[in-house]
């Protein structure tokens, strides 16, 4: 059984793209298409399925926790339904859908979808930060999607990290040359920014998340003086 | 030798390159609306007009200053008639007709006629001598000659020359005109039964002593006042034969009240449109700088209401009449044009790489966003094209096509995906930062030449203090990023600072910097 499984429903532009950005992460990537003349893409044979399917057999292939499920059906209504037979069948499956709007995307939401990209609030979004702060467009474009030497990254605080215990505002972060700390995340919240006021009183634990960015020597040398790990894994983890 | 030195001195004129400059500047003056100038030419003749009007009314009853009442004669209607000259001058150019004429004598090798020549000026500048408001214009300048009494009341068509600076009055002339013929038809009814009605009142009513209608004109005056419902009563028929003439000019008057009252409302509703086009198109020459986003589909309604939250202008350009009215509904100025078109830009009269800050081809169509960026890209080498691209295998064609920019959906959600799936927690911090609706942001603050001569360095800025990370600075100049910036970085003017934080402390970092420069 594979360990990791990428399913794409839907045979599309998107689907494409999203294939082209993922396959190098996955173990085993599996497309799913709703018409039958769809039959190959480059190494991959494109499985069929209508939406009456009973997606129970799914669990005898793929590791459901370690899997990610995409729903990029054309049709809203159809994706909907997709994504509330899969989370019907699997409690556990991570599932990322796209929507046109946003309120298609509470919708999808609704149904049990853990993350929806509303793809016209995105897209405008990304187009007025084009036009309106092009520098900090090009900078944190450079800084998520380009193989830059900067990057971002998300340190895990570990068992024997010093941070352990600390409260975030009395570490000075200057210490730690070329890393910039732009947030933290607790096991049970949203991530704070580092300056927000209930990031200031928030004693470092166990299992947090501080969200850094940095050239890659220097956040390699921040996780060693720490005493933490970089934190990859997606699994579970919902908004 | 006469003939010779007139067609030289022609051509000298036509070549003359401050000639034609001076001249196409009194023609903006005078005639085009567009002219940024022009307007304050008609601030000045309007305010000439009614002191000239205040002085008249002063006279009737009191004594005027002498100062005031040469102003008025002299000044004024010397002012209107330098006016007039060159209005006639600007109206038509006698040297382009003799250097036309020269030219097609010469090239069918006949002897040059200037007697032709000559016939055609003196024909269009009668034209124009003829021309209503030419007119207006001479009999304005003939309080000139207050000695004769009567001619003192010429100042009243100085009113008439309002119509000259004032659009609006232009905008009801031409509503009204374009109802011509029903005027026309309408005139000639009125005519008709005015007639009829002053003969036969004056038939039935002249020979009786005690009727008050004894002349022609008593009757032309009764039936006027009769047929426009306004009826003063002063001149009333008595006999029964007038009282049965008077019914029926009743009736025809509330017929031609009524037909005037709903020709003009239709003139104006038919007209409507085309005045709102008028005035937007005015409004949006007067823009100092705007985005231009051509067609308005549902990208393009989120592209335009985050760009309205940032201050922008909006102009809208679509060819569908119903994604028009929602971009009007969405409070924007929009116009029913083809973006693809070039007749459209010279409609609007606008100087692309001075007023447009960018042009947005946000169509769900490769097909109209490549023909919109090619006309676009005709007009101006220069301005920034941004597009959607629907179809990757376009993407060749669309940058051929001189865009900038594209934006392909498809590829950013792929982008997106991931991120998302590598570093869930990193990507919706940033996410965060670039969406409109965060409290944290990520800002972009420009060091100006004050800021920069205060703070030289990256340590004195002092951006911890107001709990803002600054994530490093941008050097134009070089075009490169210093992440994370030492603090010993020089800070030069055109420099821009990536500050991320809360918009209310950003907002107060900015004004720290300012204010330390004031203070200084």
């Amino acid at each position: 059984m594979s360990d990791t499984t990428a399913l794409l429903f839907g045979f599309n532009n998107y689907s494409i793209e999203i294939l082209k950005n993922v396959e190098n992460q996955y173990d085993n990537v599996k497309i799913y298409s709703l018409h039958e003349e769809d039959t190959k893409i480059d190494n991959y044979t494109i499985g069929h399925f209508d939406l009456s399917d009973n997606w129970q057999k799914m669990e005898d292939d793929i590791n459901i926790e370690k899997s990610v499920a995409f729903c990029v059906l054309e049709e809203t209504a159809e994706n909907v339904f997709l994504v509330i037979s899969l989370r019907s069948t699997y409690e556990d499956l991570s599932i990322i859908a796209v929507a046109s709007h946003k309120e298609d995307a509470n919708k999808l939401l609704m149904a049990g979808a853990n993350k929806v990209i509303p793809l016209v609030e995105t897209t405008a979004d990304i187009i007025t930060n084009m036009l309106e702060n092009p520098i900090s467009n090009d900078v944190l474009h450079e800084i998520l999607y380009e193989e830059s030497a900067l990057k971002i990254a998300q340190i895990k605080i570990g068992k024997e990290s010093h941070f352990k215990d600390e409260e975030l505002s009395s570490i000075d972060w200057s210490h730690y040359n070329g890393i910039i700390v732009l947030s933290v995340m607790h096991k049970d919240m949203k991530s704070e920014f580092i300056y927000s006021s209930k990031a200031k009183h928030h004693v470092i634990q166990e299992e947090d998340v501080l969200v850094v960015v940095g050239y890659e020597k220097d956040i390699q040398e921040f996780e060693k003086r720490i005493g933490s790990h970089r934190y990859v894994s997606w699994n579970n983890w919902s908004w | 030798m006469l003939k010779k030195l007139i067609i030289d001195f022609a051509f000298y004129l036509q070549t003359s390159k401050s000639y034609q400059a001076r001249k196409h500047f009194y023609e903006n003056l005078l005639n085009n609306n567009k002219y940024k100038y022009k307007k304050y030419l008609d601030i000045f003749m309007i305010s000439l007009i009614f002191t000239s009007v205040a002085v008249l009314i002063r006279e009737v009853k009191h004594p005027i200053h002498d100062y005031m009442f040469y102003f008025n004669s002299y000044v004024i209607s010397i002012i209107f008639f330098i006016e007039y000259l060159f209005r006639f001058w600007i109206y038509s150019s006698i040297s382009k007709t003799i250097v036309d004429r020269a030219e097609h004598d010469s090239f069918l090798s006949r002897d040059i006629n200037l007697f032709k020549a000559f016939k055609k000026i003196i024909k269009v500048k009668l034209s124009y001598i003829f021309s209503i408001t030419a007119i207006i214009d001479l009999l304005a300048v003939m309080p000139f000659f207050h000695e004769l009494r009567l001619l003192r009341l010429f100042i009243l068509f100085r009113v008439f020359k309002l119509f000259r600076y004032a659009n609006s009055f232009q905008t009801l002339a031409s509503v009204l005109a374009s109802k011509k013929f029903e005027f026309f038809t309408l005139a000639i009814f009125a005519s008709v039964v005015i007639f009829v009605s002053s003969v036969l009142i004056y038939v039935m009513e002249a020979n009786n002593p005690n009727s008050p209608i004894n002349t022609m004109f008593e009757a032309f005056y009764w039936s006027i006042v009769t047929i426009s419902t306004v009826g003063y009563g002063d001149v009333v028929p008595i006999t029964y034969e007038g009282r049965i003439v008077a019914l029926v000019v009743i009736i025809a008057g509330i017929a031609v009240l009524a037909f005037t009252t709903s020709l003009v409302v239709s003139a104006f509703t038919e007209k409507i449109d085309e005045i709102k086009e008028i005035k937007t198109v005015e409004d949006i020459t007067k823009l100092k700088s705007f985005y231009l986003i051509c067609g308005y589909e549902k990208l393009a309604q989120d592209v335009a209401k985050k760009l309205q939250k940032h201050g922008n202008s909006i102009i809208v350009l679509d060819t569908d009449a119903q994604r028009i009215a929602t971009a009007k509904s969405d409070c924007l100025t929009a116009l029913l044009y083809d973006p693809g078109e070039m007749q459209s830009y010279k409609k609007l009269n606008i100087n692309l790489e001075k007023q447009v800050k960018a042009v947005l081809c946000l169509r769900e169509d490769d097909v109209a966003n490549v023909y919109t960026a090619l006309t676009v890209r005709s007009l101006s080498k220069e301005i920034h094209i941004l597009s959607l691209l629907m179809e990757n295998s376009n993407r060749r064609k669309l940058e051929y096509a001189g865009i900038n920019k594209l934006v392909y959906p498809q590829e950013l959600i792929g982008l997106i995906t991931k991120e998302l799936v590598g570093q869930p927690v990193a990507f919706e911090v940033i996410h965060e930062l670039r969406s409109e609706t965060s409290n944290v942001n990520i800002t972009e603050i420009l060091i100006s030449q004050r800021i920069s001569e205060i703070y030289s360095i990256v340590g004195e800025l002092g951006n911890k203090n107001f709990r803002v990370v600054l994530l490093g600075v941008y050097k134009k100049n070089r075009g490169h990023f210093y992440f994370n910036a030492l603090e010993s970085t020089l800070l030069e003017t055109g420099d821009f600072l990536l500050v991320i934080g809360y918009k209310v402390f950003i907002k107060e970092f900015e004004q720290h910097l300012h204010t330390r420069v004031n203070n200084e």
